[in-house]
C-alpha cells in the first residue's frame, strides 16, 4: 500500500500534532507527527499521516501528473 | 516521454542479452499494468513482480488468527484489502455474518474519529499489516493505547532473500518508493545489485528502467534515486525513531519464503500490554485449524517470488477471481494475480 | 409551498403517521400541499392518478423507477429529495421521453425529524415545479425505529418519447461527450463520509432543456450513475458493439474528484454523477452541439471517440490502456 498524494498545509491545529491539508480542493485533517513542517509547506500523505516534506515545485509536478495535464518536466 | 522510450530501446539493443528487472512494490505492479508499460518495453527487457503486496506475503496462520479473534467477539479494525482474504475457515468479511464486529479504515486515525469505532477503542484489535511505510502509523496508535496484532514487515530483508535463494536471475530492482521514503537508501547498498528507487507515475517508472539499463550496460551495481522529490538519503528519521521505540525486529515467516531473518516488526516488551498476541495468547495458541483443501492449491507463494506468472496457476481466472478469490494475491489490489486479472 | 406542521407540536414522525388513520391523513394532506401543482393529471384521492391525453399517437410510453437510500441525506449541492426527483426525471429524459408525472413512495423510520422531512420534500417539490413534472400519486409508510436507516424514497415516472434513444446506437467515428465534468456527486458523498472538507457540490440536476435541443443529433445516450463513467462507457461500448477511446486531456474530472480518488485509492471512473448524461454524436455535428450548449449556458465536455473494435480504452502517452469495468462492492449508498 504505497498510496500517497501531495497536499499543502493550510493550517496547523494548535496544541496537537495535526494540520489541515489541502489536496487540490479536498481538505483533510492530517497527522503531522512524522514531519517537521509549518503552514504552507507541502507534504506527501500516506494513510492519514504526512510522511515527507516536499518542495512546492515537486509537489506541483506530481499533481500535474495525477491531473493528466500533460505537463511533463522530464 | 518518447525520448526516454527511445533511449530505453537503444540501451536494450546495446545490451543485447535478456535482462530481468523486478519491481518489488505492489503499487508499482499496479501502475505498470494499468499503463501497459510491459507491452512497450523492448523484447529483451523483462519485468517481473516481487513480494510487494503486504496482504499477499502475510502467513495464512496470521490470517486465521485474526479471523478467530473476530469470531470470539473481539472487535477487529483493519485496512480494506484484508477483508476478503480467505482464511482456512472463512474470511473476515464472512465472519461478520457470524456476528463478528469488523471495521475497515483508510487510516488509523479513523479509530479515534469514527463514531462507531471510537467507543470500542479499549477492546478492539487493530490488524497491523504493511511494510515500513505503514508501520509508523501503527506505532503511533500503540502509543495511544490501542491493542495491535502486528504482521508488519521490514521490507528490505525480503529483497536479500530473493537474491540469496536465487531460482530466478534478477539483474536489477525497481525499489519501492514510499518504503524508501521511510527507511532511506543505506540498507540497499548491501545487495550489490543495480537498483533504482522509483516514483509511481508511469513517467517515473520508465525513467527508473532507463537508469537501470544504463547501470547494467556499464556493469554498475549502484543504488540510484529517481524519486528524489520524496525520498531522501537518510529517509524519515522521525518515523524510524518511532518504529524503533515501539517495535523490535524479529525473524518472521513470509508466505512463500518461510522464515526471513530480521524481517518482522514485533512489539517491544515495554508495550506488551498492547500486543494482541500476548493479550489473547490463550485463544491463539489453542487454535487448531484444519487446512482447507482449496487453499492448498493456491500458488500465491510462488507468484510473489516471481517464480511463476499468475497465468501459470491452474486456478487463475477460473475458480480464482476477484469476486471469488482463493488466495491473497487475487484479493489485494496490489496482488499480482488481481492486477493481471483486472488489466487483461 | 407549505411546511409540514403537525398537530400536537409533533417534531418527529411516529408509527401512527404510517398507519392509515387520522395522523396518516394529516401527514398526507400536508405532503400533498407541498407537492401540489397544476397539470393535466387528476387524482381524486383514488388509488391512482389519471391522465387524459391524445399525445400517445406515434409516441412510445416510457416507464422507469428508482429508489434512493443515499447516506448522508444532506450534502453540498442537494439532498435525497432533490436526487429522487432529478434521478427519475433524468432516466426518462435520457431515453428521449418528456416526463409526464412521478409517483412518490416514502418509507420513514419512526422518530425521523419532521424538520428534515420538510427540507427533503421542499427540494423534491422545487424540482417538480421547475420542470413542470408533477408528483401525481404516492404512498407513505413508517417503520419502527431501528428497522430502517432514516428514510428511503422511491420515485417512478412515465413519459412519452417520439424517438427512444438507446445505449446501443453508437457508430464508429462518433464523438463521446457529456454535459459537464463527471463524478462530482460521488466525490461530494465520499468527502462527506470521510470527513473531508470541500467546496465541490454534487452535480445533482435535471438536463431536460439541453437534451431535447440536441436529441435529433444524438446516436446514443446514458446516464453515469451507479458504477460511474466506467460502467457507463463499458455498457455503451458493449451494447453498441464498438470500441470507445478516451482522451483524458479533456478535463473529464474536476481536480477534487482526482484528489479524492487518489486519497481513497479508488478509480475516478467509478464515481457516480446525478445530473449528467454521456452521449454520442457524429463528428460533423460537433459545432452545432457546441453552439446549442453555449446558448443554453451549459458545459460541454468532449472526451472520447468511437472506433471499430470492442472495449473501452484510455489514451496514454505511448498507446492505450483498458478501462476496467467496475467490480466488487462499489461505493455503498451513494445514490
Amino acid at each position: 500500500m504505497c498510496l500517497a498524494i501531495p497536499g499543502k498545509i493550510i493550517k496547523l491545529l494548535p496544541n496537537s500534532s495535526y494540520g489541515l491539508v489541502d489536496f487540490n480542493g479536498i481538505e483533510s485533517k492530517v497527522n503531522l507527527e512524522l514531519v517537521k513542517v509549518k503552514k504552507n509547506d507541502w507534504v506527501i500523505v500516506h494513510a492519514g499521516f504526512a510522511i515527507e516534506k516536499l518542495k512546492e515545485q515537486d509537489a506541483r509536478q506530481t499533481i500535474n501528473l495525477i491531473n493528466k495535464d500533460g505537463k511533463n518536466s522530464k | 516521454m518518447e525520448k526516454i522510450l527511445n533511449k530505453i530501446n537503444q540501451l536494450a539493443k546495446e545490451i543485447k542479452k535478456d535482462v530481468t528487472l523486478m519491481e518489488v512494490c505492489g503499487t508499482h505492479t499496479e501502475a505498470i499494468a494499468k499503463h501497459g508499460l510491459k507491452k512497450i518495453l523492448p523484447p529483451n527487457i523483462k519485468l517481473i513482480s516481487g513480494p510487494g503486496c503486504p496482504v499477499c506475503v502475510t502467513e495464512q496462520r496470521d490470517i486465521d488468527n485474526i479471523i478467530e479473534l473476530a469470531l470470539q467477539g473481539i472487535p477487529v479494525v483493519t485496512y480494506g484489502d484484508m477483508l476478503k482474504v480467505p482464511g482456512n475457515k472463512m474470511s473476515l468479511e464472512q465472519s461478520i455474518r457470524h456476528g463478528a464486529k469488523v471495521f475497515t479504515v483508510y487510516s488509523t486515525e479513523e479509530i479515534f474519529t469514527n463514531p462507531v469505532i471510537k467507543p470500542l477503542n479499549k477492546g478492539l484489535v487493530f490488524f497491523g499489516i504493511g511494510f515500513d511505510t505503514t508501520t509508523p502509523m501503527t506505532a503511533s496508535i500503540i502509543k495511544k493505547g490501542i491493542t495491535v496484532y502486528s504482521t508488519h514487515k521490514n521490507f528490505f530483508p525480503a529483497m536479500k532473500a530473493l537474491i540469496v535463494n536465487q531460482k530466478i536471475k534478477i539483474d536489477g530492482f525497481i525499489n519501492p518508493g514510499h518504503v524508501s521514503a521511510i527507511i532511506g537508501l543505506k540498507h540497499y547498498q548491501q545487495l550489490k545489485l543495480s537498483q533504482v528507487i522509483a516514483g509511481f507515475e508511469p513517467e517515473d517508472v520508465l525513467m527508473a528502467i532507463l537508469m537501470l539499463l544504463k547501470q547494467i550496460k556499464d556493469g554498475q551495481k549502484k543504488v540510484e534515486n529517481q524519486y528524489q522529490r520524496v525520498v531522501t538519503n537518510q529517509g524519515n528519521v522521525q518515523a524510524q525513531k518511532l518504529i524503533n521505540e515501539v517495535f523490535e525486529i524479529k525473524t518472521v515467516y513470509w508466505r512463500g519464503f518461510g522464515p526471513i531473518p530480521d524481517s518482522g516488526y514485533e512489539l517491544r516488551k515495554k508495550y506488551q500490554q498492547f500486543d494482541a498476541k500476548i493479550k489473547y495468547r490463550k485463544i491463539l495458541t489453542g487454535l487448531k485449524i484444519k487446512p482447507s483443501p482449496k487453499l492448498k492449491l493456491c500458488r500465491c507463494g510462488e507468484v510473489i517470488k516471481g517464480l511463476i506468472d499468475p497465468a501459470d496457476c491452474r486456478l487463475f481466472s477460473k475458480s480464482c477471481q476477484p469476486e471469488n478469490p482463493i488466495g491473497p494475491c487475487m484479493v489485494s489490489r496490489e496482488g499480482a494475480c488481481n492486477v493481471k486479472y483486472r488489466f487483461k | 409551498m407549505s411546511n409540514i406542521v403537525l398537530n400536537n407540536m409533533n417534531k418527529f414522525i411516529n408509527l401512527a403517521h404510517g398507519s392509515g388513520g387520522n395522523e396518516s391523513d394529516e401527514l398526507i394532506t400536508i405532503l400533498k400541499k407541498t407537492l401540489k401543482q397544476n397539470s393535466a393529471w387528476r387524482n381524486q384521492n383514488d388509488d391512482g392518478a389519471t391522465l387524459v391525453t391524445t399525445n400517445f399517437k406515434n409516441q412510445k410510453l416510457v416507464f422507469t423507477t428508482d429508489s434512493f437510500v443515499i447516506n448522508p441525506l444532506f450534502f453540498r449541492g442537494g439532498n435525497i429529495g432533490k436526487i429522487a426527483a432529478c434521478g427519475t426525471i433524468n432516466d426518462l429524459t435520457v431515453m428521449g421521453a418528456k416526463p409526464l408525472g412521478l409517483s412518490l413512495s416514502l418509507i420513514i423510520e419512526e422518530g425521523f425529524p419532521v424538520s428534515d422531512l420538510n427540507k427533503i420534500m421542499a427540494s423534491l417539490a422545487q424540482i417538480c415545479h421547475q420542470e413542470k413534472v408533477p408528483v401525481v400519486t404516492g404512498d407513505t409508510k413508517v417503520m419502527e425505529k431501528g428497522k430502517l436507516d432514516k428514510i428511503m424514497i422511491n420515485t417512478s415516472g412515465v413519459g412519452l418519447a417520439k424517438r427512444v434513444i438507446s445505449d446501443s446506437g453508437l457508430k464508429p467515428g462518433d464523438l463521446i461527450c457529456a454535459n459537464g465534468t463527471l463524478g462530482d456527486h460521488g466525490s461530494v458523498i465520499l468527502a462527506n463520509r470521510f470527513n473531508y472538507q470541500t467546496r465541490l457540490k454534487s452535480d445533482s440536476a435535471t438536463f431536460i432543456k439541453e437534451f431535447f435541443k440536441i436529441i435529433n443529433l444524438v446516436s446514443a445516450a446514458k446516464d453515469p450513475t451507479r458504477g460511474g463513467l466506467s460502467q457507463c462507457l463499458n455498457e455503451l461500448a458493449e451494447k453498441s458493439r464498438v470500441k470507445i477511446f478516451v482522451d483524458e486531456k479533456n478535463k473529464i474530472f474536476k481536480k477534487e474528484s482526482l484528489a479524492i480518488a487518489g486519497l481513497l485509492g479508488i478509480s475516478e471512473y467509478s464515481l457516480p454523477s446525478e445530473g449528467r448524461f454521456v452521449f454520442g454524436i457524429k463528428k460533423s455535428n460537433l459545432n452545432k452541439v457546441k453552439n446549442i450548449f453555449k446558448k443554453q449556458k451549459k458545459d460541454l465536455v468532449v472526451f472520447g471517440e468511437v472506433q471499430i473494435g470492442r472495449g473501452v480504452f484510455i489514451k496514454t502517452k505511448f498507446g492505450e490502456r483498458p478501462l476496467e469495468k467496475p467490480r466488487g462492492k462499489l461505493i455503498p449508498r451513494i445514490c
